[in-house]
């Protein structure tokens, strides 16, 4: 009950006109940020630091998560339709987001994800109300060798979806690593496979890589088949209606993802990238019809949509108990608390329950106005796909190119934009999955550190991950999923035989 | 990411400055800036360059201090040889300045900038922070000198930190434990990607203490927390919040480590303008508004003019280059 009193204090806060106003500037600010790639949350939020410094703090707060949890709402959009995934956590929508698109589905792909972020967004805002004090032991409960685990559990998970070559995903992934080991090394700061190039010395972007790999091999895949590719029909964008039994169908995904989501991004660092892939497999391993996964199932858009927006949430979760950012994002978030005159923390709770309840309260309220605005936007925002061919395909190279040059200013990150477009491109003739080798560049980093770290504390043991229960339990999940799969395999060889 | 709003921001702001300085004429004589200045972070947003800038770019506005606007432009990168490299090809320009501490000196030291903090023009100190010792709440160790002895006994007890080794906390450590008597190199210095990292695995009990910036660890203190402060380093206790937490030199350890910020500028900035920032500066760590800013991110008023500076930057380089030669770490 005290949690919903709580509650209720919190919509006195939320509900009242100024800051009605104020989450929806932020969730209409956001849908809009989060549509274009290269133009994340971050820079938004720092632009919004000096506008925020003379509101009270509950009210500025509503108005940047707002920002916050918009811009991963509408970030899903250029991933459905461009297959453009503009942030981390909206690459795995792209895996059957896009596909339904090309199958003249986009308008119903575009509805399911904005109905499973809803859905995420409201399911782990009352996971974060009743439970976020609890949760902060969960947090910091993970060390060094729980990351390392929790990131091969990941990778593992991702690489066991290839269904066609394990091997095949195994390299992808491999390769993904290399990439994200470029740069200065953070625990020695050596330089790694720069070259002597000034360009290389903060590694390669993640932006880069993905629409380079993603959207522009995508391009160029339809360039190379040339006249071959049919014209995208007419009216492409298709019903925003969904049927009784797909709403059944996704009903499942969406709720396991949203825990999921949620639970993944309370661990600090983690976050939105690992909940919406953990969810996609997950669910791909449990569907029936889980090798139609990557072939524009809805389920494979509704899993990994609610999740990335739960784990959105749930990264409030070490900001607002524990002082500490899990994220970029959350690390401007507490900037600018910090600069309003609160600290976050563990007595946030008792010294300003204001701003954490009226902040939880106005995510009810964001939520809704985000389904509200994005169900309407949709057909007018799919029209894209209705452009001819040749128009569509420069409209993607340019938006891809102004992504990557917005990000850095730099004529260098183009080149390697189109590099890594014709490494998507001959992975694709040569039948390697793109997603393991984007997942191991975005998960290397940690990966590797997190594994120095812990055996730089156990003094070079590499016991600590195993003698460590959640970091063994991770890693024997990891070994069962890359191990069912073979499994499989040689029962079917064994009953043909 | 980041830069390109924020060079957008720059775009919008330099027609509005412009015309705020029409409306108030500038004194005669005296160097005044005759367009927006460009006020550089040499990281992304969220972190101290950045907030230093952010909070001086806002007091300086919102006080009225002067006639052109401060934009904060963020250049990330090589922590900050990035932007380093950039400022260094702007020589002479009185309107580029960018914020710097410790890493000025500490970058250059290990080998990855070109360009050291003699290739830039001194502006001002403007405060300073101080490292903090840290142990989960419930830790067996008492003091400072519990927890030097324990580390004698077993060197892979390990220190957590909030930055790469041979940078900031690193050398503060390592400098605290060489005045305690044990080897500087002999420190398990475990880095993490931030303080709050790094205090995050304090409190789940996977490393034994941390150093960090004493502003950091405010929040994370007081009644009903999880970690307890042994020894700040600076030379008279802190106030507020860390009025209990002693000084390393009253546990008979004689170290102390500022954590020093200030504003430097392009290479053979004019002397007027050296002069004109030095001054507003000065005048806008006296204004209410910069008080309370300042009270609520634990920062501690440090000014020193555009000369002391210099010459403060000149010790402190002498004083890291040693430390980090005993670390190894010395690349020259």
């Amino acid at each position: 009950m005290d949690a919903l009193n709580n509650l209720m204090y919190g919509f006195g806060i939320a509900l009242e006109p100024i800051n009605i106003a104020y989450v929806f500037a932020g969730v209409f600010a956001g849908t809009i940020i989060g549509m274009l790639p290269g133009l994340g949350p971050i820079s938004a939020l720092a632009l919004m630091i000096p506008i925020t410094f003379a509101m009270e703090p509950s009210s500025g707060l509503i108005l940047m998560a707002g920002v916050y949890y918009g811009a991963i709402f509408g970030g899903s959009t250029s991933s459905i339709l461009l297959n453009a995934p503009g942030v981390a956590g909206t690459v795995a929508t792209s895996f059957d987001g896009y596909p339904m698109a090309k199958k003249g589905l986009a308008g119903k792909a575009l509805a399911i994800a904005a109905y499973s972020s809803f859905v995420g967004g409201t399911v782990s805002v009352i996971f974060l109300m009743l439970v976020a004090p609890l949760l902060s032991k969960v947090a910091v409960s993970f060390g060094p060798a729980e990351y390392f685990a929790l990131m091969v559990l990941g990778l593992t998970a991702v690489v066991s979806l290839s269904d066609k070559s394990l091997v095949k995903g195994l390299i992808a992934a491999v390769v993904g690593v290399m990439i994200s080991i470029v740069g200065i090394d953070m625990q020695t700061g050596t330089e790694r496979f720069t070259f002597g190039s000034a360009q290389l010395l903060d590694g390669i972007d993640f932006l880069v890589v993905a629409l380079g790999i993603f959207a522009l091999a995508e391009v160029f895949y339809m360039l190379l088949r040339g006249g071959g590719g049919k014209e995208t029909p007419r009216n492409a964008i298709g019903s925003l209606k969904l049927t009784r039994s797909e709403v059944k169908e996704i009903a499942g995904p969406v709720s396991r993802s949203s825990v999921l989501g949620f639970f993944t991004g309370v661990l600090p660092g983690a976050g939105a990238t690992i909940g919406s892939f953990l969810g996609y497999s997950m669910e791909k391993r449990i569907a029936k019809d889980g090798n139609t996964f990557g072939q524009g199932n809805i389920k494979g858009v509704a899993a990994p949509e609610a999740a990335n927006n739960a784990a959105c949430t749930g990264s409030f979760v070490p900001l607002l108990t524990l002082g500490v950012p899990g994220s970029g994002t959350t690390a401007v978030l507490l900037g600018a608390l910090l600069v309003m005159g609160v600290t976050p923390g563990p007595m946030m709770l008792e010294q300003r329950p204001d701003v954490f309840w009226g902040v939880v309260a106005s995510m009810y309220i964001g939520n809704i106005f985000l389904l509200v605005l994005n169900l309407p936007l949709i057909p007018l925002i799919a029209k894209i796909l209705d452009l001819p061919k040749p128009l569509l395909l420069s409209l993607i190279l340019i938006f891809c190119m102004i992504g990557v040059y917005g990000m850095s200013f730099s004529v260098f990150d183009l080149l390697l934009l189109l590099g890594f477009g014709l490494l998507g491109l001959g992975m694709r003739l040569f039948g390697f999955p793109a997603a393991p080798l984007i997942l191991a560049l975005i998960l290397g980093n940690i990966m590797e550190e997190s594994m120095r770290r812990a055996l730089q504390i156990s003094g070079g043991d590499w016991m600590t991950f195993i003698d460590k229960p959640i970091s063994l339990s991770l890693l024997l999940i990891a070994l069962l999923s890359l191990g069912l799969p073979l499994l499989k395999k040689r029962r079917k060889r064994a009953i043909a035989e | 990411m980041t830069s390109l709003s924020l060079k957008r921001l720059a775009v919008i702001a330099l027609p509005m400055a412009a015309l705020a300085g029409m409306m108030t004429s500038a004194q005669a004589q005296e160097w005044t800036p005759s367009k927006s200045i460009e006020f550089v972070a040499p990281a992304n947003p969220g972190g101290g360059w950045d907030t230093l800038v952010r909070t001086m770019s806002r007091v300086i506005q919102q006080e009225g201090l002067a006639d052109k606007n401060f934009a904060a432009i963020n250049v990330p990168g090589g922590g900050g040889a990035v932007a380093w490299a950039q400022i260094a090809r702007d020589s002479g320009n009185p309107h580029k300045l960018f914020a710097t501490s410790p890493p000025m000196i500490l970058v250059p030291l290990a080998g990855a900038s070109r360009y050291d903090h003699t290739d830039f023009t001194p502006v001002a100190r403007i405060n300073t922070d101080y490292s903090i010792i840290l142990v989960a709440a419930d830790s067996e160790y008492q003091d400072l000198n519990d927890l030097f002895a324990a580390l004698k006994e077993n060197p892979r007890l390990s220190v957590g930190g909030g930055s790469a080794p041979g940078s900031m906390d690193h050398i503060s450590v390592a400098g605290l434990a060489s005045a305690a008597g044990l080897d500087a190199s002999s420190v398990n210095y475990i880095p993490f990607s931030g303080g709050g990292d790094a205090m995050t695995n304090l409190m789940g009990g996977h490393i034994e203490a941390v150093i960090t910036g004493a502003g950091e660890s405010v929040g994370q203190l007081g009644e009903g927390s999880q970690l307890r402060a042994l020894g700040v380093s600076a030379e008279e206790r802190l106030g507020g919040a860390l009025a209990d937490v002693p000084t390393y030199q009253e546990q008979g350890i004689d170290y102390t480590f500022d954590i020093w910020r200030g504003v430097m500028g392009a290479p053979d900035m004019p002397e007027e303008a050296v002069t004109y920032y030095e001054d507003l500066f000065a005048e806008m760590l006296e204004t209410d508004a910069w008080r309370q800013a300042s009270d609520q991110l634990g920062w501690i008023d440090a000014y020193q003019n555009s000369e002391e500076f210099g010459a403060f930057l000149d010790e402190q380089q002498e004083q890291f280059s040693s430390v980090l030669s005993d670390l190894g770490l010395l690349r020259q």
